[in-house]
């Protein structure tokens, strides 16, 4: 598998846009246009859409609140907002669009965010002092140590999403190449008999279940190491 | 095509997608459905707190009624009771003083009847001596022989007779 395509270069700078960006920009589209529809006419009584919206932020809210404690229901739309993303880009495959999590300037953008919330939330907490305190402790001698730990996790992060979605994409990939050649030592190239039905099964956990797993866990890391350090 | 693993421009532009994504949702969806929740989560807690309210009072209510129809009742109960007391009082009375009047009625009637006989004596003992003094004027102007004699007698006790029977 190789890496996401140059759909076309920006006239300015030259600047080269990739599938995953392009990609990235419909699954915004998607989202912006379900968020537009689905609160266009808030009613006492929800209907349609609305039941969906609501949900969709209650879930977010509840899961942010317990997760991360009442105080912190602020981070509720961020979270919300990353966890539909990395679920839209990791279900993408699904549809045929390559998925932008399967790209690791995706997956180190969105832990490169988390990151910066993390030390920035951490600074604005505790202050410059008692921030930059945290790294010489239990004592002096942990800075290094200290230091490689804390940017060891936006790089595991980054690259456990990135992993599971290649990796996944890879064999889903490979299978279709096993069951066209397949096909073809049979002599049925007209119809694809194999690719219309096996391959369901690997797209259900690949996709499917991995993808949701993998947003899961995301989000899950991200709510906790944000809360650890704004606490 | 870039390579597999590797850093380009795309990091930046996911960075400003990851950060548009954000502003976009948490101004079209976030923040309008937590605002518009919450709102009627206060809403139906209030209508909820107002009908309990009402409940509440209309119980009191109720029970304020219940109360005041009993004393009602209580005392409609008593006013019959005393009304009939009264009415049997006053029947009595009456019936005493309708003896009382149609003992004295009988009592003056038997006064009357008294009297009348009293007076209707007199007339006739008026009346007696007026057909004496006659039969004597009788006697007087005839000869008195014996078949007169007896004949007059006759006559005066016939005459006199039938006043005196009546008596």
């Amino acid at each position: 598998m190789e890496g996401a395509e140059i759909i076309f270069t920006l006239p300015i700078l030259g600047i080269p846009v990739s599938e995953t960006v392009v990609n990235t920009w419909i699954i915004m589209g998607v989202l912006t246009l379900f968020a537009i529809v689905s609160t266009r006419s808030l009613n006492r009584i929800p209907k349609g859409m609305q039941n969906v919206a609501e949900a969709v932020v209650d879930l977010f809210n509840n899961f942010t609140a317990d997760t991360m404690g009442e105080q912190q229901k602020g981070f509720s739309p961020y979270m919300g907002s990353l966890a539909l993303l990395l679920l839209f880009a990791n279900l993408a495959g699904l549809f045929g669009l390559r998925p932008p999590t399967a790209d690791l300037n995706t997956t180190f953008a969105l832990a490169t965010m988390t990151f910066l919330i993390i030390h920035l939330g951490g600074m604005k907490k505790k202050g410059i002092k008692g921030y930059l305190k945290n790294y010489i402790e239990p004592f002096p001698a942990m800075l290094p140590l200290n230091i490689i730990g804390e940017l060891a996790f936006p790089v595991s992060l980054a690259f456990r999403l990135f992993g599971n979605v290649v990796a996944g994409a890879l064999i889903i990939t490979l299978l279709y190449g096993a069951l066209q050649s397949l096909s073809g030592m049979l002599g049925i190239t007209i119809i694809p008999v194999f690719q219309a039905a096996i391959p369901i099964v690997f797209h259900l956990y690949f996709d499917l279940f991995s993808g949701v797993l993998q947003t899961f866990i995301f989000v899950m890391l991200s709510m906790v190491f944000i809360s650890m350090a704004v606490e | 095509m870039e390579p597999l693993v590797g850093i380009s421009w795309s990091f930046i532009f996911q960075i400003l997608n990851t950060i548009l994504i954000f502003v976009i949702l948490k101004h079209f969806l976030f923040k309008p459905v937590t605002e518009f929740m919450e709102n009627r989560r206060k809403g139906i807690e209030d209508s909820i707190k107002m009908a309990e309210g009402k409940n509440a009072e209309a119980e009191e209510l109720k029970n304020a009624y219940q109360r005041k129809l009993d004393e009602i009742k209580e005392e409609r109960s008593e006013m019959i009771k005393d009304a009939t007391k009264r009415a049997d009082q006053r029947g009595e009375e009456i019936i005493k003083k309708a003896e009382l009047e149609a003992k004295k009625l009988i009592d003056k009637a038997n006064n009357d009847i008294a009297r009348e006989k009293q007076k209707a004596l007199n007339e006739l003992k008026e009346q007696i001596s007026g057909l004496v003094i006659m039969a004597a004027s009788k006697v007087v102007e005839k000869e008195l022989d014996q078949n007169k004699h007896e004949a007059l007698i006759k006559e005066f006790i016939d005459e006199v007779g039938e006043a005196k029977w009546q008596n």
